[in-house]
């Protein structure tokens, strides 16, 4: 079967993907696309299959029908390396950094600034100290000291770096898993000034969440899925807050809105 | 108040005359103690029992130290009444100090005294029926001696450990710093009155040693009197601590201002200390071995002498190497219980090699049959890896079914236990005729790597000290303190370095004055860990300054080159970097493309590899190998690396702690004997130990575990 990229100047465009466990359709012809600069909130009940989406996009599933563009080109993820190579960068909840680790160290993980003494190189510290205060500045995140350990600091905190260390490193698309899900009020507010800051760097942006009143405020768009389907793209325009909110619960389309939903065009 | 003084407040005029007086006291009390040192009237060490002529080790050094505090307090003193700025800073650090020195010199005579009070009470002495005996026993000694019987002299050696350890845990409370960060845990608060309750108990008993002392009771027959030289030094260490005590509580307190200036001298000494250890990994390993060092080396004479130094070092070496590697392994989040088994079977292989000869190879010389003894450790340490990569066990299943299983070759090579023995097989050792080109080319090279690092290491710390010296210029009289420690430094590293170019040049010398090519007889084995002394016929070879009688192997070389190099590559490149990942947030690490099942492949190997060299250098030392060589070495080996900080959990930890872990360890091992403490006693100890500096390490990193 051959595929057609749906949105051609769309950063990621994922058509009709299909993901099945053995019998179980987790997945039935979802289509789903990041526009550049776009901050995407992807919403949807526990088990709606919104996680298992992002997975099938970063690698950690393979699909079992569909395509994926990315930026222009199809391309095939099999492993998380082949997402991080294209410059897809996930921020987990837990998974971000290394507590014990010092700021500057984590970082830099994975690509060390390095200088050599004959054939040994050897870590360039004072570049990864003085780069990575900066380039937290640069996006809105001041600390204190780049060797403070990330254990002695606060979720949202950390969840800041993980992005400044995302649009730092040049990555195109940057995906938040439920980031924001164990913060506190300001700490959110936080996180999502720093995901306006990517944006503004050239990043576009998957928030993944199942609350809408944090994503709300930040997010151009809206895609909704449930149970395998997805449930219509919803311009923040066109729609309130407390109809997103309903749709995720109740997995209808309101009347009024049935032009832009799933079904609008067949 | 102290900075009010400064400002010449006059409310302040009392407190900062006191201080000031204080300081000239104690530079008088420091010259005054390095007096009577010098002259042998307040003699450290045995001599308090054997009457010595001559200033054993510490004595010197007391001699020296006192000196150098003497004019520190002097200088302090003068600049106070100059108005200084500096001199808050100054104050601070000598009145600190002090207090340390009055402690010093306090358990100097505690435990010492203490020792012989619990040997006293283990033989069953009847100490009524000796002070009974005595005519110059006066009305109060036997009570004050009962008093202190039951106070000190049943557990004084306990109970001054654990005041050690409370003064210690006083000193670290929490972090003002880390106060202010949201979402930490602070430390828990010391039990204070758990402290005091010691203290109190300490004070009582020194008390009662102070009064039975000074009426010159008999302790026991053997010992004749708590002498006059420990009344001399209870004294001084009095004089030291208490109006220190007092001195450093006034001037602590510095009152908070947003001058960046004034920030930095708030920084007392104990806060400083505080942070600078919460930034090590091994700090409980720093603490614990300062202060095992100063009480053995108070407790006895002994423990300074070059051979005691040197035993103990040679004891722990091939352990400490070994301990290198597991600390790799601990800080990815693995551990390796195997490494006793291995270590069998590598000596083994290595023996056998020589000895009945290698499959293809046959009798092999002892470099190549080294060689491939390492290579079997290596081919073991992979299968411990590619085990747990490829089934995902648990290390602790896998490392323990591979112990059992490696060490079954060993008793199966092996048969009923016997021992193989290098003289069972060839008439004498091993040796090898080296042209001393070869020594005089190693000279060459070692000048080389001194002028490389002279070259690198000078210039920046000549323009640190330079840098520190300006900032002083620029800010009045602050940061006298940071200039005069980077001139130190500076000074002491060129110091080191025209040192080994000398000896270094020597060496040479010595060498071409046989002319070229003369060839020098070594052994083999004592190449790999020989006794540093017996190296070449002349026993001579290297002209290190070491006495005669002091058994230093070539395995301590080695190891501290090792701590070196693994400690370089641990804290300075990626792969290092990769290795802390790994054990603290596994999926971190792989997330940001950190090949985490790599890494633990090469610890393992890196583990064998190490555990391989340790058991070339085991099977030189003593060249026999019993097929339980090795049993028991994996929780020796992990208990070096906890004792050093590193975390069971992963993500933490430093092969400078290993280093310490395995000091403290053997230093436990050869001092308890020296103090005539049963060596039965040596495990448990070295259990309390673990504990104590585990607990020491998580109440000075505080809250910051995840």
């Amino acid at each position: 079967m051959q595929y057609k990229q749906q949105n051609a100047d769309a950063l990621v465009d994922m058509v009709d993907i299909h993901k099945y466990f053995g019998s179980v359709q987790v997945l039935r012809g979802v289509d789903f696309h990041v526009d550049r600069q776009e901050i995407v909130g992807l919403l949807g009940d526990n088990g709606a299959g919104k996680s298992t989406l992002i997975k099938v996009l970063t690698g950690f599933h393979s699909l079992t029908r569909g395509q994926i563009y990315f930026d222009g080109d199809a391309v095939a993820i099999e492993s998380p390396h082949d997402a991080r190579e294209l410059g897809i960068e996930t921020v987990h909840q837990d998974l971000a950094l290394v507590p014990l680790m010092s700021i500057a160290r984590n970082f830099w993980l994975g690509q060390e600034p390095t200088y050599s003494i004959g054939p040994f190189r050897l870590l360039d510290k004072k570049k990864m100290a003085s780069e990575s205060v900066g380039a937290l500045a640069d996006v809105g995140i001041h600390i204190r000291d780049s060797e403070e350990t990330v254990g002695t600091m606060s979720g949202g905190e950390r969840q800041s770096i993980a992005i400044g260390r995302a649009v730092y490193f040049g990555k195109k698309l940057l995906i938040l898993d439920e980031p924001t899900s164990a913060l506190s009020v300001g700490e959110t507010q936080k996180v999502l000034d720093y995901t306006i800051a990517a944006k503004e760097k050239g990043m576009g942006v998957i928030f993944i969440t199942h609350n809408i009143r944090h994503v709300y405020e930040v997010a151009d768009r809206f895609t909704i899925i449930e149970r395998g389907h997805k449930l219509g793209d919803f311009y923040k325009s066109e729609v309130t807050e407390n109809e997103v909110a309903d749709m995720i619960v109740t997995g209808q389309i309101p009347e009024r809105l049935r032009l832009y939903g799933e079904g609008a065009g067949e | 108040m102290m900075q009010a003084y400064l400002e010449n407040k006059r409310e302040a005029a009392t407190v900062g005359l006191l201080v000031t007086f204080l300081n000239f006291g104690f530079a008088i009390l420091g010259a005054l103690v390095a007096f009577l040192v010098f002259f042998g009237w307040m003699p450290f060490g045995e001599r308090a029992n054997i009457l010595r002529s001559d200033l054993n080790n510490i004595e010197i050094i007391v001699t020296i130290a006192s000196l150098i505090y003497a004019a520190c307090c002097a200088r302090t003193g003068f600049g106070l009444l100059r108005r200084e700025k500096s001199s808050l800073r100054w104050s601070q650090w000598m009145l600190f100090i002090t207090v340390m020195i009055g402690g010093a010199i306090l358990l100097s005579v505690i435990i010492p005294v203490g020792l012989k009070f619990s040997l006293l009470l283990s033989q069953d002495i009847d100490l009524r029926a000796v002070i009974n005996d005595t005519a110059a026993v006066s009305e109060l000694a036997p009570m004050a001696l009962m008093v202190g019987e039951t106070l000190i002299g049943v557990n004084l050696f306990l109970i001054a450990l654990l005041a050690l350890l409370a003064l210690l845990v006083f000193i670290i409370p929490p972090l003002d710093a880390l106060r202010r960060i949201d979402g930490i845990r602070l430390i828990v608060a010391p039990p204070r009155r758990l402290i005091v309750a010691f203290m109190v108990l300490l004070t009582i008993g020194v008390a009662c040693v102070l009064i039975a002392g000074a009426f010159t009771v008999p302790l026991y027959p053997g010992m004749t009197t708590i002498r006059d030289a420990e009344n001399h030094r209870l004294l001084a260490g009095l004089l030291f601590f208490l109006p220190g005590f007092v001195g450093y509580r006034l001037v602590r307190q510095v009152e908070e201002e947003s001058d960046e200036l004034r920030r930095a001298i708030a920084l007392t000494p104990g806060k400083f200390i505080r942070s600078e250890l919460a930034k090590s990994p091994s700090a409980g390993a720093i603490i614990g071995f300062i202060a095992i060092f100063m009480a053995f080396t108070m407790a006895t004479d002994l423990f300074l002498e070059p051979s005691s130094v040197a035993s103990f070092l040679s004891n722990v070496a091939t352990k400490g190497i070994i301990a290198i590697g597991v600390t790799y392994l601990m800080i990815s989040g693995e551990f390796d219980l195997s490494v006793g088994s291995i270590l069998g079977v590598t000596a083994l292989s290595f023996m056998n090699f020589m000895t009945n000869g290698a499959p293809v190879f046959g009798v092999m010389e002892p470099i190549p049959a080294a060689m491939l003894a390492i290579f079997v450790a290596f081919v073991l340490g992979s299968i411990n890896g590619v085990l747990l990569i490829t089934t995902r066990i648990p290390s602790f299943i896998v490392t323990l079914g591979t112990l059992l299983a490696f060490r079954a070759i060993t008793l199966v090579a092996i048969a009923g236990g016997r021992i193989l023995r290098y003289s069972d097989h060839h008439d004498a050792l091993p040796v090898i005729a080296i042209s001393n080109l070869v020594f005089m080319a190693l000279v060459v090279i070692g000048l080389l790597v001194v002028a490389f690092t002279a070259y690198r290491v000078l210039p920046v710390w000549y323009r640190q000290a330079a840098h520190a010296w300006s900032i002083r210029e620029a800010n009045g009289d602050f940061g006298t303190t940071g200039a005069l420690i980077r001139t130190g430094v500076f000074l002491l590293a060129l110091f080191v370095i025209v040192i080994a170019v000398i000896w270094l040049v020597a060496v040479f010398s010595y060498h071409s004055s046989a002319g070229g090519g003369q060839m020098v007889e070594v052994g083999y084995f004592d190449l790999f860990n020989g006794r540093v002394l017996s190296i070449g016929s002349e026993g001579d070879f290297f002209h290190m300054p070491i006495p005669r009688n002091a058994n230093v192997r070539l395995a301590i070389v080695w190891w501290f080159i090792f701590v070196a190099i693994f400690h370089v590559i641990l804290t300075n490149t990626s792969f290092g970097n990769s290795i802390f990942a790994t054990g603290g947030n596994e999926g971190a690490a792989r997330a940001q493309g950190v090949n985490v099942d790599r890494i633990k492949l090469q610890n393992f190997v890196i583990v064998a590899l190490l555990t391989g060299i340790a058991a070339i250098y085991e099977t030189a030392r003593n060249p026999g190998v019993d097929p339980l060589k090795g049993t028991g070495w994996e929780l020796e080996v992990i208990a070096m690396t906890v004792i050093g900080g590193a975390l069971l959990t992963g993500g933490y930890g430093s092969v400078v702690g290993s280093l310490l872990g395995a000091l403290i360890f053997g230093m436990l091992q050869t001092g308890l004997v020296l103090v005539g403490i049963e060596s039965r006693l040596f495990a448990g100890t070295i259990g309390v130990i673990i504990i104590a500096a585990v607990v020491l390490n998580t109440l000075v990193r505080g809250g910051q575990r995840n």
